[in-house]
């Protein structure tokens, strides 16, 4: 199970290959160990910063900041490549863009109705 | 990928007269390629309500991590981290050999499918043995033994009462809760209902154990669907259905996984990985 090269005629990687209307793109497999590769740093790094965290005491802001900048990293490489959107149509990048989008709108404004009320709630019987 | 050249055994030929009908192209499109491209983006607009259902979740944990901050980070100790690492890795190779499979599909090598389409259900179902065993330490604890096996076989019991499933029993142990519940006593000012250990409804740490089980629940959920779609998909591979011009099950299929995937990307930092 090893060495079909990429088909003749296609480029032999999917970087950088733009999706020209109609043509048929082609994602490499040389691609996807480095995208993998890629995954597996970015996991270790989220544990390893973790673990660091638990030892010398970093601002609690900059640690869920960091988690979240590597999950995001680990989310865009696989959209991109293991799902194929760096070489689909406009159409698909855009809803899969979209989604993000409606995400970050419903957090935002959820948040600013939640602090425009006072959030964190002030000292009672909750939760 | 002009014209048709089954590798394997040739898709069905279908009814009506035309040689190069299959599956591969139904009257309505104009090339194979415009059909997989238009079943690739309903795929997304499936997806995109997805990612909204875990929206949801999502959202209500950032409006109580945001408030409850010290909360969130004793009660986190009481999740198996090591094994939810492990559980990340497992989903981050599936995600990798779910990537090949459209690939051999694509190059219309039916055995590196199998193979791979095989690897993945051999993941998908580590990942929920490994995330059964979790949930069934928790449980184990409601019932006082120390583990899922001593619970089964009346072992080892455990000797500080502990429950961390959500409900009337939910008591968050003492050991470890000394410190948050008196951080979550002092910002709440609520001193007299924060008695040690937390029992019932009475417990912050709750809220942070109900998100979880709601969240992974939804997340092991979306993996038996995706373990019977990669199983469907190897019948047909073996079948001889998915040919190098007509692999967009496998593709479709794939982006399914891959979007389990990344919900886990993101609920293993904000549920295991919490200071």
């Amino acid at each position: 199970m090893a060495k079909t090269s990429t088909t003749a005629g296609h480029g032999a990687h999917g970087d950088g290959a733009h999706a020209e209307h109609a043509a048929h793109a082609h994602i490499s497999r040389g691609t996807y160990y480095k995208v993998f590769a890629a995954l597996m740093v970015l996991m270790a790094l989220t544990v390893g910063a973790w673990w660091i965290e638990g030892i010398i005491a970093l601002p609690r802001l900059l640690g869920v900041a960091i988690a979240m900048a590597i999950a995001i990293a680990k989310t865009t490489l696989i959209i991109l490549y293991f799902m194929h959107v760096k070489v689909s149509e406009r159409a698909t990048q855009l809803y899969a863009g979209a989604a993000f989008v409606g995400f970050a709108i419903m957090v935002i404004i959820t948040m600013a109705d939640y602090f425009a009320r006072g959030w964190p709630p002030p000292p009672g019987p909750l939760p | 990928m002009a014209t048709t050249t089954p590798t394997a055994k040739p898709a069905p030929a279908h009814e009506h007269g035309h040689e190069v009908h299959g599956r591969e192209l139904m009257h309505h499109f104009e090339s194979a390629q415009q059909q997989k491209e238009t079943a690739t983006l309903g795929m997304w607009v499936f997806l995109v309500t997805e990612i909204m259902l875990f929206g949801g979740i999502f959202m209500a944990y950032i409006v109580y991590r945001w408030a409850f901050p010290d909360v969130w980070a004793e009660a986190a100790h009481h999740l198996n981290t090591p094994l939810g690492a492990v559980n990340t890795v497992v989903l981050l190779v599936s995600s990798l050999t779910v990537a090949l499979a459209v690939n051999a599909a694509e190059e219309g090598n039916r055995r590196r499918l199998l193979t791979m389409l095989g690897i993945t259900l051999l993941l998908g179902a580590t990942f929920l043995v490994i995330k059964g065993f979790e949930y069934g330490e928790k449980f184990a604890h409601c019932a006082g033994a120390a583990n899922p096996v001593a619970w089964v076989t009346g072992g080892a019991r455990l000797e500080e009462k502990e429950c961390l499933v959500p409900g009337r029993n939910f008591i968050f142990p003492e050991a470890h809760g000394a410190e948050g519940s008196k951080d979550a006593a002092a910002s709440h000012g609520a001193a007299a209902s924060h008695t040690q250990p937390q029992a019932g409804l009475g417990s912050p740490y709750q809220l942070f154990y109900f998100l979880y089980f709601v969240a992974t629940g939804l997340h092991a959920v979306h993996m038996v669907v995706g373990l019977t779609i990669v199983s469907v998909l190897t019948f047909i591979a073996w079948r001889g259905v998915i040919t190098p011009t007509y692999y967009t099950p496998i593709e479709v299929g794939g982006l399914y996984w891959h979007l389990i995937d990344i919900i886990w990307v993101f609920l293993f930092p904000l549920f295991y990985l919490v200071h």
